[in-house]
């Protein structure tokens, strides 16, 4: 029953001096199984359209820095031309800064973010 | 005529009347200035100290080229932005002005040759070197005109006596410059 399990639980005991302590079973440790390891979001590099970097260019860019063929180069290229904007790369933050620094060191506009914001 | 063109692997030959070059030069010197002169001054007497110094600026610059130039990081997060900037927009800087010095020099320690062109080989490295600084040009002088996506229209139908219309040319000229290097390069 619920009344006489609840009353074992929050039983307590006396000790030697009379004094009230909490008993041992309630004061188990959360087990380690517990603990929530909470991924760290991977983000992205975004390369934004510009009036001024010329497509080719940009396409170079993607081939030069990230190696990516000629053709997932041009696809990118035209998505952030006709889209505004396309995620490049994605990572650790740390990594997303260099890819950003990079992008900016070329002349391109980037930002990174957390993936999904 | 083409300025850039492919020369052993991963070289390009370059080869430029003497006014572009000088225009070239003198565009360079223009940049290099302003991308020194905008540098947030490091507050101390110390030189290892001034070295060692390596905290950038927290807000973007003042000058809208030089915004463009070195763009904030993240679009909403003024915090992960400041940060990105502290400690990339020094070296970001640096790598814009060493860019300019490496297009300087060769245009400055170039003999000309007998028909007035000045010409020399670029290497793999040196090529991105000016790519980098052609662009860094493009997005100044563009910045400085108000460049819009889709205008073209518009500056090709500038009065001939208009004070812009001299820069929108060496602007298209430059963005014609850039992609004769990276044909160039691609060979």
């Amino acid at each position: 029953m619920i009344g006489e399990q609840g009353g074992r639980l929050h039983a307590v005991r006396l000790g030697d001096n009379g004094a009230v302590t909490a008993p041992d079973a309630i004061t188990v440790e959360r087990p380690e199984s517990a603990e929530v390891v909470v991924p760290e979001l991977p983000w992205v590099t975004i390369v934004w359209d510009d009036p001024v970097n010329l497509m080719s260019y940009v396409t170079f860019v993607f081939v030069d820095y990230f190696h990516y063929s000629k053709a997932k180069a041009r696809r990118l290229m035209l998505q952030v031309h006709t889209e505004g904007k396309a995620v490049v790369s994605s990572g650790s933050r740390e990594e997303m800064e260099r890819d950003v620094q990079a992008m900016h060191t070329y002349g391109l506009w980037a930002t990174l973010q957390k993936s999904g914001e | 005529m083409t300025m850039f063109r492919p020369h052993r692997t991963g070289q390009v030959y370059v080869e430029l009347p003497a006014y572009a070059a000088q225009l070239l030069a003198n565009l360079t010197r223009q940049l290099v200035e302003l991308l020194r002169d905008g540098e947030a001054p490091v507050h101390t007497e110390d030189p290892l100290e001034a070295m060692l110094t390596m905290d950038g600026p927290l807000e973007p610059p003042e000058d809208p080229a030089l915004r463009r130039l070195f763009p904030s990081a993240h679009v909403t997060d003024a915090e992960v932005a400041a940060e990105f900037r502290r400690y990339t927009e020094p070296t970001l800087r640096q790598s814009k002005v060493d860019d300019g010095a490496l297009v300087l020099a060769a245009l400055e320690q170039t003999a000309e040759s007998d028909d007035g062109d000045v010409e020399f080989v670029l290497d793999g490295e040196a090529a991105r070197a000016w790519m980098r600084w052609l662009t860094a040009l493009r997005l100044t002088l563009a910045e400085r005109l108000g460049v819009t996506a889709g205008d073209e229209e518009y500056w090709e139908s500038l009065d001939a006596d208009d004070d812009r219309l001299p820069v929108y040319e060496i602007y298209g000229w430059l963005g014609y410059l850039l992609e004769s290097l990276i044909d160039a390069v691609q060979g």
